[in-house]
């Protein structure tokens, strides 16, 4: 308990550092509510497909194809949509509507399948998790290549792009509803029995087995709950930029891994919790927009984030150690 | 017989002679050895990549950090020749080579030092290296080395031999094909009649029976990492002067290729197990497949859901007779 704390208070004290930071470097521009706006608009989609790999990380697999499956859903949802109400079709204020769920729908379910697909291989085929999804990776983000041959589709209905651009409260709506799956997603994994059960199965499978869990079934269902979490992803990503694509956000897949370790989950399962996600999820956003406004090349981000995840590892260890060694003392001097 | 039967190369192998006839079928140009030397000079490199993640799998690890490395290698060593004014390659073989042990080691470092995991560490280094490349030539207003100098040219143009066929037509093996066998051969030696070689694998197999065992896991790993890079610094120059274009954002996000085929080869992601054979059988078919759907009239945009299929498929077939085995053989195993 207390070596999973740790992690995340290190990591809550780094973001606020780096915060108080930003704000003495550039007040005038990092202190802006337009600031705040654009840093949060970016975060949800990218958070959501850290959230999927986290779930599959704690269960002691990892899910490489997030990205390859949100840009299926995308493309999916973007098919049905520009076929049925594109922004030339005419068609009426119900019929946009309708069309707009259903396409999200189908989103949602095009994501299930391919978590499905996932969850699959890696239990009734026995096939370890990072090489079943890395296929996949593959598969899914070919299967969109396929269907699109490589083109972007463009030209949703207005009221589908409103996802993206509204701000209620002048807070954007897409982090309304990341906040909103971050809270159920806490709820699921801390008050449920499944959320227990992933946790168990992380950290002790053998374990796990002789309690009574069904290990394939759990496994099967975190796979397509990760799907899920990158149906949603692809929403909001298509409902913001306002096309999709294949190989759109492929450069998102080492990102959301990194957010993860960086978080605080254990990639051989077992521990994580949503706040270190959070937290690290903020802290790169801040970095990344700090740096942006800094003016410093477009690239030094990702010196920054490689530099911080390892920082953060040499943290963890030089604390682990330290931790150990308090535990190692005590029963000397008794 | 039956030995052979059970092994996974045997099976790969299978599957690149009927990828063979199949693309012969559809194209004849295929079977031929101008293609086959076309193919070693090009993707050599990529070959070499393999083995160098091979080996780290072999050690129960993984490092995608290879691309990011070999790009640094590549461009540092052209730049140098550049900047010397020194026209002579095996100074940038040597600025690469010496770039790679040195990024290579700093992954070590933490891996061996800090204990940081193979993957969590060499994914922080991936982002971090090619971050620090880029960012190094936008500050200094560099771009790509659109017209690298003679010598880089020279190398990627160098042949082992050439013959003049009587129908006029020339063939050249390029002298990338040496250096991918000979890599191959080094390292297989190393990995088969070394200590060194036994105590990767066993590194691969347990760590901790490895530790007891005496074997010193911190210089293994040193060596091992270290390793990677210098390979991975070789394959960055010669991917460099086979396209006679130094671009510093090639390469990078390919890794999954490179650790598809490796696995495809039968290397156990787990560590321990796996052969170099299977590692060079496993790249070929990658390579073939990448380069033989233009031969066979399949649309480009096929090429990733088929190395997708393919992957999918093979590790399907080995995870199943994995399981297999382990029924026929099932104790209750109470750790």
């Amino acid at each position: 308990m207390i070596y999973k704390n740790k992690k995340v208070f290190s990591l809550l004290i780094i973001t606020v550092a780096a915060f108080i930071l930003m704000s003495i470097l550039e007040p005038t521009v990092f202190l802006t509510l337009r600031n705040f706006q654009s840093m949060t608009v970016q975060i949800p989609e990218f958070g959501l497909l850290a959230l999927g790999i986290m779930i599959c990380m704690l269960t002691g697999g990892i899910d490489l194809s997030v990205v390859a499956t949100a840009n299926l859903a995308a493309i999916t949802a973007a098919i049905i949509m520009t076929k049925f109400a594109g922004a030339e079709s005419g068609a009426n204020l119900t019929v946009t509507l309708t069309v707009i769920a259903l396409s999200i729908f189908a989103a949602f379910i095009v994501g299930i399948i391919c978590g499905f697909i996932n969850g699959m291989l890696v239990t009734r085929l026995g096939i370890t998790p990072i090489l079943a999804t890395l296929g996949t990776m593959g598969l899914f983000g070919g299967l969109g290549v396929i269907i699109t041959k490589g083109k972007g589709i463009v030209g949703f209905p207005p009221q589908f792009l409103i996802i993206g651009t509204a701000h209620p409260l002048a807070i954007p709506l897409v982090l309304y509803i990341f906040l909103g799956v971050v809270l159920i997603l806490g709820v699921v994994l801390n008050r449920t029995m499944f959320g227990f059960n992933i946790y168990m199965i992380g950290a002790n499978p053998l374990a796990a087995c002789f309690s009574g869990i069904n290990i394939n079934n759990v496994l099967v269902r975190v796979y397509m709950s990760s799907g899920l979490l990158a149906g949603i992803a692809a929403i909001l990503m298509i409902a913001r930029v306002n096309s999709a694509r294949s190989g759109y956000a492929a450069t998102f897949l080492l990102p959301a891994v990194l957010v993860c370790v960086l978080g605080g989950v254990n990639p051989s399962g077992g521990f994580g919790n949503l706040t270190g996600i959070v937290l690290a999820l903020s802290l790169l956003q801040i970095l990344q927009s700090g740096f942006n406004i800094l003016g410093s090349s477009s690239f030094f981000k990702n010196v920054i984030w490689g530099a911080m995840l390892l920082i953060v590892m040499v943290i963890n260890y030089f604390g682990d150690r330290y931790a150990r060694r308090g535990i190692e003392r005590r029963p000397a001097k008794s | 017989m039956k030995r052979i039967f059970r092994q996974n190369e045997i099976y790969v192998f299978f599957i690149m002679i009927i990828l063979m006839i199949v693309i012969t079928g559809f194209n004849r140009y295929f079977f031929t050895l101008e293609n086959f030397f076309d193919l070693l000079r090009g993707h050599s490199f990529e070959g070499i990549l393999a083995i160098g993640f091979f080996m780290v799998l072999l050690s129960g690890g993984i490092d995608v950090s290879f691309t990011a490395v070999a790009v640094v290698g590549m461009y540092l060593g052209v730049m140098t020749v550049v900047k010397t004014g020194i026209n002579n390659i095996w100074l940038a073989i040597a600025v690469a080579v010496f770039v790679g042990l040195i990024l290579g080691a700093i992954n070590a470092v933490f891996i061996g030092v800090f204990k940081i995991p193979t993957l969590i560490t060499t994914l922080g280094t991936l982002t971090a290296y090619q971050g620090a490349l880029m960012s190094y030539l936008q500050a200094t207003h560099q771009t790509v080395i659109s017209n690298p100098p003679q010598s880089v040219i020279n190398f990627g143009k160098a042949v082992l031999f050439r013959i003049e066929r009587p129908d006029g037509k020339i063939l050249e093996l390029s002298i990338f094909s040496l250096i991918f066998i000979g890599i191959t051969i080094i390292t297989w030696l190393i990995l088969k009649y070394t200590t060194l070689g036994r105590s990767i694998k066993a590194l691969g197999g347990n760590m901790e029976a490895a530790r007891r065992a005496g074997i010193n896991i911190l210089g293994t790993q040193f060596f091992i990492y270290c390793y990677v890079g210098a390979l991975a610094g070789i394959a960055g120059l010669m991917l460099g002067s086979y396209l006679r274009y130094v671009d510093p954002l090639y390469l990078v996000g390919n890794e999954l290729t490179i650790i598809a085929a490796v696995v495809l080869g039968g290397a156990s992601i787990m560590g321990g197990r796996g052969t170099i054979i299977g590692t060079v059988l496993g790249i070929s078919v990658i390579t073939i497949i990448n380069t033989s759907l233009v031969l066979m009239k399949i649309p480009s945009y096929f090429q990733q859901a088929v190395i997708g299929g393919i992957i999918v498929i093979s590790v399907s077939i080995t995870a199943y007779r994995q399981k297999l085995r382990e029924r026929q053989t099932r104790v209750l195993d109470v750790t």
